[in-house]
């Protein structure tokens, strides 16, 4: 199969798993006891006026039709209206994302920066104490839950030690991209340093569990590698270790890592809902946690959407990297 | 079921290696301390003593100061029609009846971390189970039956997979609401536990009821079910092309029978190791979700460390406690997974082996 087939097969059945998404969603509603006009309205009111809201949202039509309403909008941006502030889902949902995005980002760096080094360390000095530090702190850092760690970091950090903030985002990135286009380049400098500082806690707590993840893998990828016969090869051959070792040997341990990390964007958008909510971070994950808490199914529902819609485009784009770079894998 | 060959090689494992003896050592401590809760728990995890609020874990004290009424002579001070306050420094020690120390309404918390062992173990065990049973089903039917019911099967899987699973859970559970079934704690009901409690002159009024968190359980096994399927779906692809399972249908074993009794039994192995390591997420799962006070549950670590955020300036024991609990049961759950991969799946060779 040629590389353009394969991507057009990946991509419609990732257009069958969105639509199955939003199906699922669609029916998120069902389970729930209770229906959403009680939200709008107090206990006691009156029936005429429960019928009219009712009526209003929609909810006496048949299914098909609620069905239809909610599905043919998404392809347009549109996710419905907020049943508590009538204002539409997808302008909140959008909203959130940057301060979501920022996190996940500044936690692959943590975690890529330190990972790959520390795997390659470790793998190079089998047996050694970096070796057996690289390997506790791993076992640590996935067994560790990252809402605990980014509370004890707040502990030890920011209320004792008062070096970092204990919460809030002044800042964001694309308000520090719209300093820039304004021409304010010291007032974006002092906003980048302020986002850095308030960011630095909340992309350890999300990068910790990565960083132990990568560094195994690395470790592991990286071991297998050394003990292939190319490597052997090259020895012989008399290249110099570093050589074989950063060169050769490395290159081929990355392509499986980077397929890790992107196959594991959506448990990193998960572990940002709670590292959102342990430092205040007004991302998605904030966004998802106060529509529950005021039963406000539709942006619940939005959030949901474009959380795994996302997470299917990025499937398809390392699916298509790792084909592009890795001309032996088999399209299927 | 499981071969001689098998046995050997989990038991020459695990004389080689060091962490897999500390991983089944801190497994079997805490499963012993959940069963055992009613007898070795100091206090009930529910018994408050607000005089005795936020005491330091052993080894700590706390000095704090206060603003209180000034009193002489046994009365109130007043100087120009008020109430003349002072500050007031309070010392408080550690006591080795609460070694772990107090949480902010003066409950134990070592006790609450024993209890909270039973929510974590029931979560992790149950929630496993009910995984395991739907993706095992779901993954030996479609890699049996292949085509049609494995494209089904696997496309479902894969809208699963497309929610991050704590989202997903997060979701399931605030829709839902939270069900929660108590049962009645053998030990307590069959009067076993009081009576030893009194023997040994430790104080009575236990808990009468385990809580059961169902919803909690349903949803992470929905979340986490597709890990399964896939595992068993790979297993049973290359076993139904084996000889005996040929010969099976070819004497004529219904479907059904040929999947329990020959596939299912061959791809057991992976299955286990993928299930210890899944006991390990789900109770990291669940913790999180009491973290953010979705679970319901009133008695389990994630709650706890919640429940100590607001004393986080004043008593870091609060949330640090519990959350030890998680990592220490998570690390021992990794290195026996660690450990059986090792043993059963010598392909596999490198990581956790110190």
């Amino acid at each position: 199969m040629s590389l353009s087939r394969f991507l057009i097969k990946r991509s419609l059945q990732g257009l069958f798993v969105i639509w199955g998404v939003i199906t699922v969603v669609f029916g998120l509603r069902f389970i729930s006891p209770g229906d959403p006009a009680n939200v709008l309205l107090p206990p006691d009111v009156d029936p005429e006026v429960r019928a009219q809201v009712i009526a209003e949202l929609g909810l006496n039509e048949p299914l098909y039709v609620q069905y239809w309403e909610f599905v043919s909008g998404i392809p347009f941006g549109d996710l419905g209206l907020s049943l508590v502030t009538r204002t539409p889902v997808a302008a909140r949902v959008v909203a959130k994302l940057p301060a979501t995005l920022e996190l996940a980002i500044a936690a692959t760096v943590v975690a890529v920066v330190i990972a790959i080094p520390l795997g390659v360390l470790s793998a190079t000095r089998r047996h050694q104490p970096a070796d057996y530090g690289a390997t506790v702190f791993s076992l640590v850092g996935i067994s560790t839950p990252n809402f605990w760690l980014g509370v004890m970091l707040i502990l030890v950090l920011a209320v004792q030690l008062n070096l970092f903030p204990t919460s809030q985002r002044p800042i964001g990135l694309d308000g520090i991209a719209m300093l820039l286009a304004g021409g304010e380049a010291g007032a974006a400098i002092r906003g980048f340093v302020t986002w850095l500082w308030h960011i630095t806690l909340p992309a350890i707590t999300l990068g910790t569990y990565f960083t132990a993840l990568i560094t195994r893998l690395t470790r592991s990828g990286m071991l297998d590698q050394l003990g292939q016969t190319y490597v052997r090869a090259s020895r012989a051959k008399g290249l110099p270790e570093t050589l074989v070792r950063y060169k050769h040997a490395l290159r081929n341990t990355l392509i499986p890592v980077i397929t890790v990390i992107g196959l594991q964007l959506g448990t990193l958008i998960g572990g940002a809902v709670i590292t959102e909510a342990v430092f205040a971070w007004p991302g998605l994950g904030t966004l998802i946690i106060n529509s529950i808490n005021a039963r406000d199914w539709p942006v619940l529902q939005g959030s949901l959407i474009v959380v795994a819609v996302g997470f299917v485009l990025v499937n398809i784009l390392v699916d298509a990297l790792y084909a592009y770079v890795n001309p032996q894998v088999a399209y299927d | 079921m499981i071969s001689e060959r098998t046995r050997r090689n989990l038991r020459r494992e695990l004389r080689r290696s060091l962490l897999a003896k500390l991983g089944i050592i801190v497994v079997v401590l805490m499963v012993a301390m959940a069963v055992f809760a009613p007898f070795i728990s100091p206090y009930s995890p529910s018994q408050q003593n607000l005089d005795n609020s936020r005491q330091p874990p052993l080894g700590f004290s706390t000095k704090e100061t206060k603003e209180v009424t000034k009193m002489e002579d046994g009365s109130v001070v007043i100087e120009d029609g008020q109430v003349v306050t002072e500050t007031q420094t309070v010392y408080t020690n550690a006591t080795a009846a609460h070694p772990l120390g107090t949480d902010g309404n003066g409950r134990d918390i070592l006790s609450r971390i024993i209890y909270g062992a039973r929510t974590s173990i029931l979560v992790g065990l149950f929630g496993t189970s009910l995984a395991a049973l739907i993706g095992v089903l779901v993954g030996l039917s479609a890699g049996f039956y292949r085509g049609r019911v494995d494209d089904v099967l696997m496309r479902s899987a894969d809208i699963m997979l497309a929610f991050p699973s704590l989202v997903l859970a997060i979701a399931l559970v605030g829709v839902w609401g939270q069900a929660q079934a108590p049962i009645p704690d053998p030990f307590v009901a069959t009067g076993l536990a009081p009576a030893f409690r009194s023997a040994v002159g430790l104080p009575t009024g236990m808990p009468e009821t385990v809580v059961l968190p169902g919803t909690v359980i349903v949803v992470v096994a929905l979340v986490n079910w597709v890990w399964f399927a896939r595992v068993a779906r790979g297993e049973a692809l290359s076993i139904r092309e084996e000889e005996y399972v040929k010969a099976a249908k070819a004497l004529g074993a219904s479907d059904g029978r040929t999947m329990l009794r020959h596939v299912l039994p061959n791809a057991i192995t992976p299955i286990l190791v993928l299930a210890t390591i899944q006991v390990a997420a789900i109770i990291l799962l669940e913790s999180a979700l009491s973290f953010l006070g979705f679970s319901g549950a009133d008695v389990s670590w994630g709650f706890d460390i919640a429940l100590g955020r607001q004393y986080q300036s004043t008593a870091w024991w609060i949330s640090t406690m519990p959350g030890l609990a998680i990592v220490v049961t998570v690390i021992g759950l990794n290195l026996v997974g660690d450990w059986l991969r090792d043993a059963l799946d010598p392909g596999i060779e490198g990581e956790g082996g110190v």
